[in-house]
């Protein structure tokens, strides 16, 4: 309880000092935080664009979108590897190789390959959300103790039993751990997308609020996406930490 | 030794690590030919790599063997036997998720045995041993000596003629190691079972033995089968004891300094 209103007391203080320390400068530069919420609303209709409802309904939909492939690419590209030693030898480095080649570099083949629109910001939440998630599949599947997998079988435990009963117990806290390192990341790669190059979206309205200097609306915005990425990273640790209690 | 009862039959087995002509290669036994007569306790000792836990994996189906058969009652192994063979690991042979009565029924869910039964003999087998009360702890709640009795509960709840037990006490310290020794024979008093029990201790072979079998340096070959008549619970300051035990280490110091490659 205590921690809790340290943390509330510490926002508190931060918006304060934040206010205080911008009030007598150029507003366009040092936005106040009290003409936030007036630009939110400003910002809720503009002309010439669709309600910002729509824009936020887009992104989750491309990071919804984004975060189930880079799942499921990264679940099946990762047993694949971890359970045939020898596929498993031969692509790891190369896999390894490619998560150290900073992701943005690939966004504009992305752009050709996908167009302009919601494709190639799925894709490049994909490509960013997918390598942890391989990567903590193979850890996890590295982790798993041999002499279980033994006692297992000696007890006369059938392959696919093995598998649940053995090897996702024993690697699932790894695999959790990457598995929320890649929602973050999906959410990094379909913001990153829209705000480089895009016609709707969260990403695209930041990047039109700043292209017109409408500085207090582009703060406004990208404070609101740094709280709804905050949010999907505190539901990640939550089930984590469910994960992690039931994994022992 | 031919009796008709054997439990377990191990005829001419050999086995290696690696392929032929690999710099890597491991010959790991070297023909092999051992009985197990049913309700024997059988220590396999010899110095380390000699082979010992290979030729008890080669027996419970885990390993199959380079050359040679192995036959448990009629049937020629190619695989694990779980209804007929339960195994005891050195050490943290436990599910680490699971509690100690899930730990022990996990065995018996893998053959499919029925829940009500399987509360029943996870409950006995659990009383065996006297853990009766740490049912609903979990594994690194208790002590290791502890943790290998669940490991012999699980073993024994799978209600199996033959027991195969690779150092189960190993790693644990000598006085708990002593009495863990006196629960086995306290159990196998009540269950009579086949045994097949790796060592390196000269002091717990003596104690729990019916038959010692003595191995040689890699290549593990079987140099010598001692009998123990002894009566249970054995006085380990008997003056047989001291005997047996000269001779057996006389073999064991013979073969040790063989593999650590030095013959004063």
């Amino acid at each position: 309880m205590t921690v809790l209103a340290w943390r509330l007391g510490i926002l508190v203080g931060f918006f304060a000092v934040w206010e205080a320390v911008a009030a007598p400068l150029n507003p366009l530069f040092y936005i106040r935080p009290s003409s936030l919420p007036g630009a939110l609303l400003g910002m809720w209709r503009v002309p010439d664009l669709p309600p910002l409802g729509e824009h936020v309904w887009l992104t989750l939909q491309e990071i919804a979108g984004a975060y189930v492939l880079a799942v499921a690419a990264g679940l099946w590209l990762g047993f694949l590897l971890g359970l045939r030693r020898t596929v498993g030898r031969i692509y790891e480095p190369l896999l390894a190789a490619l998560y150290a080649v900073p992701s943005v570099v690939w966004y504009p083949s992305l752009m050709l390959f996908f167009g302009l629109g919601s494709a190639s910001k799925i894709a490049f939440g994909v490509l960013l959300g997918f390598f942890p998630i391989v990567l903590s599949v193979l850890a996890g599947i590295r982790q798993v103790p041999a002499t279980l997998v033994t006692v297992a079988q000696s007890m006369g435990a059938r392959p696919f039993t093995v598998f649940r009963k053995v090897m996702l117990p024993a690697m699932a806290s790894t695999m959790v751990g990457g598995l929320r390192a890649g929602l973050a990341l999906s959410v990094v790669g379909v913001l990153v997308g829209e705000i480089l190059g895009s016609r709707a979206g969260i990403g695209y309205v930041i990047n039109y609020a700043y292209g017109l200097m409408m500085t207090r609306e582009y703060a406004v915005l990208a404070l609101l996406a740094a709280a709804a990425v905050l949010a999907l990273d505190t539901a990640g640790a939550l089930v984590e930490a469910r994960v992690k209690r039931w994994a022992g | 030794m031919t009796a008709p009862g054997a439990a377990i039959r191990i005829r001419n087995v050999s086995h290696h690590f690696g392929e032929e002509g690999d710099p890597q290669r491991v010959v790991a036994l070297r023909d092999a030919t051992l009985e197990v007569a049913r309700g024997e306790l059988l220590c396999l000792i010899g110095p380390s790599g000699c082979g010992k836990s290979t030729l008890l994996n080669i027996a419970g189906g885990l390993v199959a063997p380079s050359e040679g058969t192995v036959e448990i009652g009629e049937t020629r192994v190619r695989g694990p036997l779980p209804r007929e063979v339960a195994y005891v690991f050195q050490e943290s042979a436990l599910f680490p998720w699971s509690t100690v009565a899930e730990n022990v029924k996990l065995g018996m869910l893998f053959q499919g045995v029925p829940e009500a039964e399987r509360e029943a003999r996870a409950e006995s087998a659990l009383e065996a041993v006297g853990l009766a009360e740490f049912a609903q702890h979990f594994p690194d709640q208790l002590s290791g000596g502890m943790r290998q009795r669940a490991a012999l509960a699980r073993a024994l709840s799978l209600q199996t003629e033959i027991l195969l037990m690779d150092e189960p006490f190993g790693a644990l310290d000598e006085q708990t190691r002593l009495l863990m020794g006196e629960w086995l024979v306290g159990i196998r008093r009540r269950a009579r079972k086949a045994v097949v029990f790796v060592t390196h201790s000269l002091q717990e072979a003596i104690a729990l033995s019916d038959r010692i079998v003595v191995m040689t340096a890699r290549p593990g070959r079987i140099k010598d089968v001692l009998d123990v008549t002894l009566p249970f619970p054995r006085d380990l300051n008997a003056p047989e004891v001291t005997e047996l035990r000269a001779k057996l280490w006389e073999q064991v110091r013979e073969e040790s300094l063989k593999a650590m490659g030095t013959l004063p």
